[in-house]
């Protein structure tokens, strides 16, 4: 069953003016519920675009966006509703916290949505064990976490709100590789969880591989590709071409393949290209030893 | 939203105004400005009417814009003429209970509603041509005497040129900002002036916090670029007057003296 | 070689009020390092490690509470010579944004020389072969907030390049870029590097940069972890990641395979000596 659907979708910045520009160009793809989709594309391919239509912070120019094949915008005044079924973790999230404590901070969305005190507290506590965050730190000022707790603060105000689909753009921008190893854990610990669908904005193709089920590739507008993940990056020459990489493993064992070598397409890890290598090492030294 | 929002508003050209000094510019705008307010009647306003229409001619800028920076003050400008039409003493040419039109009546409406339109479209015909950064040069180095006073001119262009400069960037975060709170279902459209006063809350909280953190940084940027204020500062940009300068110096004088001439030796309407 | 800076046991430390009690922070614990004329070296390390307060004691913005850091020969603690430190080492930050006076490009690169009392004409002459040098002459006459991210810190490295420093010490330039930013400005700092003999110290957490360095120095808790040149260090597979840091995929990839008893004698960097050493296993 499609959870997000769009139609025809086409965004234009400033129309009618000198500075008009096609963002989104008439659109058509489906995302399944409870699927994981990683959305890249170079700056300006209009992927950040995309995914404001996607909760309704932007209004098409022209096509719909269909949740659960209800359009968005048929009802405009109630588009608030649509933003807590669609949560969208914006860039560097962490310099949207304003409230005294982190627990006000993270019960903002669901008070907006008008819950019962009982479950806002419930929503609050789930949403930051969601992302680890200490019971101790709820009462603290946010301005007063580290960055990387700050950023766990945040993502944690839009998981309270329990969207049924939750857009990260760039949820990793700026940690370090361990930062980024824990919160991409954590993540995809939610997911494993909450069975919700996930749309992953991402410059690191690292990433993506390691857990998007899909990938959207967004290139001048329009989709350019849209298949599994595998699939995906092992068109790497096209994705070069498109100004994104491929990340080094599934690069160095496309090489191997093309050489000559017997290896299946599309290897997304460490751990993966070692078993295949593995493998094949261990078959030649029996062939060897024979 | 907020970036529509044009700053500066500079247009860039070639006409005689861009390629005026900006310190003359400032110097000559300013008398002009004086002088509209000094004008009694219809010849010496008729004479700055016409010094306004030669100066948008010669800006190169589309008249469009200029229509549009009266759009701001349209207000003002509508108010402002209709109690001035009421304002007049004399005989009274028309009645309504204890309202009353007179001819001095219209005549203040006249000149107020000339003066103003005037006002803002040569104070647009400065920014339309002139760069932000000139302008903010150039009022740094009229106002150097003012170092006697023991007022730093310095700061105070300095802190001009970063507002300029960090202006856009914060309208910018405020948009993002916004957007990321109307995803957490801030409402901020709606309900009554101190509901949406409340609504901003998580809007300027961060926009504080994020002006702190950036002038933190800027001021440590700047000082690992040897900023110690403008003792021992060159400048690389030199400000240079040219004949433009001189030839539009002098019509203006002429202009003045016009003003000055049609004040003295013809009669008065206004006072 | 010759030295250019010289850090000598160096700690620093600073005081936390937190919670009524005075809590003493110890960022760098009697540190030393030497850093050579025209190298380029990168300092690796996870956040909060160190590095970023490291290289603020590089160009005097930060003293050292112990030990000594000198410049050229000149200890940065004398005040007088402040400035002397500042135009020899040029800092650039991490967020561009923060770091651009003007609000036109050419004007901010200006804003360092004019600090320094150059002639106007001089300025000019320094500016434009900045810009050049990070190929952002054409837009000179531009607003720095419609740039993209790599283009306004190129423009901050311009404005540094502009002072004429022998080095410049960049701290994580790279973090806030997308791929195509982190290019451009990694090109352009590798040029500096080797056509103007720049030296470079390269602040990072990431290892693809590090890699492109004559030497990586890896730093955790204010000390330093390992250093030498980017093929030793990343042999290290274990400690790095014991200390939260990452490797190259490929020469994590040729590490676990050496531990599941594959014969390899040297890790490799990037990913095309990878293939041919798998090339070589495979045949």
């Amino acid at each position: 069953m499609n959870v997000l659907e769009t139609e025809n979708l086409r965004f234009v910045y400033g129309e009618n003016t000198p500075f008009e520009k096609v963002a989104v160009d008439n659109l058509n793809i489906s995302i399944e519920k409870g699927e994981f989709v990683g959305i890249i594309g170079h700056t300006g391919s209009g992927k950040s675009t995309l995914v404001q239509l996607f909760n309704g912070l932007l209004k098409p120019s022209t096509g719909r966006v269909l949740l659960n094949d209800v359009d968005i915008w048929e009802k405009p005044k109630e588009i608030r509703k649509i933003r807590f079924q669609v949560g969208m973790v914006f860039q560097y999230p962490e310099y949207q916290l304003f409230e005294e404590t982190v627990y006000k901070d993270i019960s903002f969305g669901p008070k907006n949505m008008g819950l019962s005190d009982e479950e806002i507290d419930k929503r609050v506590r789930d949403a930051a064990k969601f992302v680890d965050l200490k019971d101790s730190l709820l009462e603290k000022s946010p301005f007063e976490l580290s960055g990387g707790e700050k950023r766990r603060a945040a993502i944690a105000g839009v998981l309270a709100m329990d969207p049924e689909v939750l857009i990260l753009d760039e949820p990793t921008a700026g940690l370090d590789p361990m930062g980024r190893d824990v919160l991409l854990s954590h993540i995809h610990a939610y997911h494993k969880t909450r069975q919700n669908t996930i749309l992953l904005v991402s410059h690191s193709m690292e990433d993506i591989a390691r857990t998007a089920d899909r990938i959207l590739v967004m290139n001048e507008s329009k989709a350019a590709m849209f298949s599994n993940t595998a699939e995906v990056f092992s068109h790497g020459k096209e994705l070069i071409e498109m100004g994104l990489q491929v990340p080094q493993i599934t690069r160095i064992m496309m090489s191997l393949r093309e050489h000559g070598y017997d290896i299946k397409p599309g290897i997304l890890t460490v751990e993966e290209a070692l078993q295949v290598l593995l493998q094949k090492i261990e078959k030649e030294g029996a062939a060897h030893g024979s | 939203m907020v970036r529509d929002i044009t700053l500066g508003q500079f247009f860039p050209g070639n006409s005689i105004l861009h390629r005026m000094d900006p310190r003359m510019k400032i110097i000559l705008m300013l008398t002009l400005i004086i002088f509209i307010f000094i004008t009694f009647n219809f010849f010496a306003l008729g004479l700055v009417v016409a010094t306004v229409v030669v100066i948008v001619g010669c800006s190169g800028v589309p008249v469009k814009l200029f229509l549009k920076s009266l759009k701001a003050v349209i207000f003002i400008l509508l108010f402002t003429s209709v109690l001035n039409l009421f304002y007049g003493s004399g005989t009274a040419l028309w009645h309504w209970g204890f309202l009353s039109i007179t001819l001095a009546g219209i005549y203040f409406a006249i000149f107020i509603s000339i003066r103003i339109i005037e006002l803002i479209f040569i104070s647009s015909s400065l920014t339309f041509t002139t760069q932000p950064t000139d302008l903010t040069d150039a009022i740094e180095r009229l106002l150097k005497p003012l170092n006697h006073l023991h007022i730093s001119v310095h700061e105070i262009a300095m802190m001009m040129t970063i507002a300029l400069r960090f202006i856009p960037t914060l309208l910018e975060e405020t948009d993002k900002i916004m957007s990321a709170q109307k995803a957490r279902g801030a409402d901020m459209e709606s309900g009554n002036i101190v509901q949406r006063i409340k609504a901003m809350i998580p809007v300027l909280v961060p926009l504080f916090v994020s002006a702190f953190r950036r002038a933190y940084e800027l001021a440590m940027a700047m000082e690992c670029r040897c900023y110690r204020g403008g003792e021992g500062r060159t400048r690389m940009k030199q400000l240079h007057y040219s004949k433009v300068d001189f030839y539009c110096l002098g019509a203006v004088l002429i202009i003045v003296s016009g003003v000055i001439l049609c004040n003295i030796f013809l009669p008065a309407v206004m006072r | 070689m010759e030295a250019f800076i010289k850090a000598e046991h160096v700690s620093f430390h600073y005081e936390n009020e937190d919670e009524h009690q005075v809590v003493q922070k110890n960022v760098l614990e009697d540190l030393s390092l030497t850093i050579n004329k025209g190298e380029f070296v990168a300092i690796l390390g996870h956040n909060g490690s160190g590095k970023s307060t490291l290289a603020k004691h590089f160009n005097a913005m930060f003293l050292p509470s112990d030990g000594k850091v000198f410049v050229d020969g000149i200890d940065t603690s004398d005040e007088e010579k402040k400035y002397d430190i500042r135009t020899r080492v040029g800092l650039v930050l991490q967020n561009p944004d923060n770091q651009i006076v003007a609000s036109i490009v050419e004007e901010d690169v200006a804003f360092g020389p004019e600090n320094l009392g150059v002639p106007a004409e001089e300025i000019r002459k320094r500016v434009d072969s900045a810009l050049k040098a990070v190929e952002m002459y054409e837009y000179r006459m531009h607003a720095p907030y419609k740039l993209s991210g790599g283009q306004k810190q190129r423009v901050a490295i311009a404005g540094v390049i502009a002072m004429e420093p022998s080095c410049i010490v960049l701290d994580e330039p790279t973090a806030m870029l997308d791929p195509r930013g982190r290019n451009e400005v990694l090109t352009t700092i590798e040029k500096l590097n080797r056509e103007k003999g720049i030296t470079i110290i390269l602040i990072t957490h990431y290892m693809d940069e590090a890699v492109k360095a004559d030497r990586v120095v890896v730093m955790d808790e204010g000390k330093i972890l390992l250093d030498g040149a980017p093929r030793e260090v990343f042999s290290h597979v274990e400690i790095l990641k014991k200390h939260r840091l990452d490797v190259p995929q490929a020469t994590e990839l040729m590490h676990r395979l050496k531990s599941h008893g594959v014969n390899i004698n040297e890790m490799p960097l990037t990913a095309s000596e990878c293939i041919k050493q798998l090339e070589a296993i495979l045949k």
